[in-house]
């Protein structure tokens, strides 16, 4: 029998963190699923999925990844799946569009955008965020299988744009397979 | 999850940059209409043409409206009429035309291609017939384009068909002098048509291709010569070079044509029609910002037309080729950059300024496609000149194995440096200097052919 669990690792980036990190599971007999990072502002974040025997508990985990080095302390999230997730049903829904927000930086932006599609139901599958001198940059992939018309949701975002003054671009995801996926051609990508 | 650079970098591309599908044209084979009669003949063609275009442009608007990207053009090709109406009178033509109009404004296109006729190696009656209601045929209808095929390099020129053109377009112009010729500006001479050009005024439905199927033209010049302004402002002038230029225009074309190819297949999936190819042409329009004259300036000529102009009209023609092939499955049509001097307002200023001579337009037109193209000549220029200047541009494209065209527009009552203006996207220019006026009908008089060229001959 075995267990899913879901740990999510956080410290300051150095050299040789995934490595510890890898090293710890592997030492606890486990199977790595998926696994996701990324470094913002010099500061390592991961969250993993993998499989263990039945017996290799939570508390096991946190005292394999103990001896690992960190400038910070190393934050350790474990959580145990009692329904296993579906790695491999992770393909993104059909209707997966790409949102792009700009303007001059100032508090709350994320929040309008994330307010925005909470009130129309939309799952944000993906968010980037950058801040460039005063321009603030964000770019949500997100699920719109919920909407029922692209025109009213257009205008109700070209209406946002105007009231909050972002520049803001809804686009299929589509367009950006098909101008930066060189090996996945246009009949590929319509037929996905 | 993609770049987040990248991402930017194409919705800067359609939101800045004016991105958009330039033309979804559906070619629709006529030839199974033919009945024992031309009523019946003109019933079963407006018959096929509503059932198959019924949902055509409510399709490419959703599409269009679902990927953000417009479609700025939705036509319709259909099979060279004189094939569709073999042994009609002229009158007859003349009434088949009336159909395919309405036909066309059933489908609520502006314009339909494929009045049309492929002579290049000789004429039948029915050819003779259809050549002939060409002129009424274009006055009477409002959204129906006309072209003829007189020259192949496979098959040398028709010399006879080219006398008529003369006459043709000088009439074409005569019946429509009431709106400055425009009759003239539908009606394209070809040399080495292909079935499968999406753009008008010459689109057909070649009788080689499949019953129903889609091309479709990428977006204009504006992208590009926006894109290049872009990369010479970051990266410096004197840090770039030709090479430089070249890239970057195919780097643009191939993220360009993909956008193109995606909106069509994915129209073409939507009405269960083949897809047929993606024309990589760059076509201007009137508008600002989108032609293809300004890339020269960009590229370095002060004035269209001065030296250097062909030069650069080669790298942009080949860069875009060498992108789009790349991008897309299937490549087909004229692909080439487009230098139709009244749809494009910075040629049209050249004119203006004496810049640009129909002697220069023709040697860029050895570089590219497609041709003398909507050029607008004194009303008062005899047929054979006429004839003659077309003769010259179809000697271009059989020689050097391309397609080559001329839409010129004589416009009654007007002398050179005069403007006309047909307005959309047919624009305005002043009326160009034709030179050697009365000074070629000796040679237009012989009629024949000229042969072959000799590297025709590879069987």
């Amino acid at each position: 029998m075995k267990k899913q669990l879901v740990i999510s690792v956080m410290s300051k980036d150095r050299p040789g963190i995934v490595a510890d990190i890898s090293r710890a599971v592997l030492e606890l007999d486990g199977d790595l699923a998926d696994l996701n990072q990324s470094v913002l502002g010099g500061y390592f974040s991961m969250i993993l999925i993998a499989e263990f025997e039945d017996v290799v508990t939570p508390e096991d985990v946190i005292a394999g990844f103990s001896h690992i080095a960190s400038e910070t302390k190393l934050e350790i999230t474990i959580k145990e799946m009692d329904v296993p997730l579906e790695i491999e049903k992770n393909n993104l829904p059909a209707e997966t569009f790409v949102v792009t927000a700009q303007g001059e930086n100032r508090k709350g932006l994320v929040s309008i955008m994330g307010h925005f599609f909470h009130r129309r139901d939309i799952n944000i599958l993906d968010l980037n965020t950058t801040r460039e001198h005063s321009l603030y940059t964000m770019i949500f992939q997100v699920d719109l299988t919920p909407v029922a018309s692209m025109s009213l949701l257009r205008s109700d975002l070209r209406e946002l744009g105007r009231k909050e003054k972002l520049d803001i671009v809804l686009q299929h995801n589509d367009i950006f397979k098909a101008t930066h996926e060189i090996a996945t051609p246009c009949s590929g990508v319509v037929e996905v | 999850m993609l770049r987040s650079d990248q991402i930017l970098s194409t919705v800067e591309m359609i939101q800045k940059e004016n991105l958009d599908v330039r033309t979804v044209t559906m070619g629709i084979n006529l030839l199974d209409c033919r009945a024992g009669s031309a009523e019946q003949t003109c019933k079963n063609v407006e018959k096929k043409i509503a059932l198959h275009a019924d949902a055509f442009v409510d399709t490419c608007n959703e599409v269009a409206t679902r990927y953000g990207i417009p479609v700025m053009n939705k036509r319709i090709s259909v099979t060279p009429a004189a094939f569709v109406g073999a042994g009609f009178s002229e009158d007859e033509f003349v009434q088949l035309a009336g159909s395919l109009d309405s036909a066309a404004e059933q489908a609520g296109v502006d314009i339909l291609g494929g009045f049309s006729a492929q002579v290049e190696k000789g004429m039948t009656a029915t050819d003779l017939a259809f050549i002939r209601s060409v002129p009424r045929a274009l006055a009477g209808t409002s959204r129906l384009c006309a072209s003829i095929n007189v020259g192949s390099s496979n098959k040398g020129i028709n010399m006879d068909a080219i006398a008529m053109m003369g006459t043709t377009v000088s009439q074409l112009a005569e019946q429509t002098a009431d709106q400055g010729g425009f009759g003239a500006a539908k009606f394209v001479v070809f040399c080495n048509q292909p079935g499968d050009n999406p753009f008008m005024a010459g689109a057909i439905h070649g009788v080689e291709e499949a019953d129903v199927v889609l091309n479709v033209g990428v977006s204009g010049p504006g992208v590009i010569a926006r894109s290049l302004e872009k990369t010479i402002r970051s990266k410096g002038k004197e840090n770039l070079c030709l090479d430089d230029i070249a890239e970057e225009i195919k780097q643009i074309t191939f993220r360009v044509t993909r956008c193109g190819e995606l909106i069509g297949r994915q129209v073409s999936r939507e009405l269960g029609v083949a897809f047929g190819v993606v024309d990589l042409s760059l076509a201007p329009t009137p508008k600002v910002g989108d032609s293809v004259g300004e890339i020269l300036s960009i590229i370095g000529v002060d004035a269209i037309g001065a030296p250097g102009s062909t030069a650069i009209v080669a790298l942009l023609n080949d860069a875009v080729k060498k992108g789009g092939i790349f991008a897309s499955k299937s490549v087909g049509g004229l692909s080439g950059a487009f230098i139709p001097v009244m749809e494009d307002a910075v040629l049209a200023d050249a004119v203006a300024k004496g810049q640009l001579t129909i002697e220069k337009l023709e040697a860029m037109t050895c570089v590219c496609s497609v041709g003398l193209d909507m050029v607008p000549i004194p009303g008062d220029v005899d047929s054979d000149t006429i004839a003659a200047i077309i003769a010259d541009e179809m000697a271009v494209g059989m020689i050097n194995n391309k397609t080559t065209a001329a839409r010129l527009i004589p416009v009654p009552g007007k002398k050179a440096g005069d403007i006309v203006s047909f307005g959309g996207l047919f624009g305005e220019s002043p009326v160009m200097e034709v030179r050697n006026v009365n000074k070629s009908s000796r040679f237009i008089a012989w009629g024949g052919r000229i042969p072959a060229p000799i590297h025709s001959f590879k069987n």
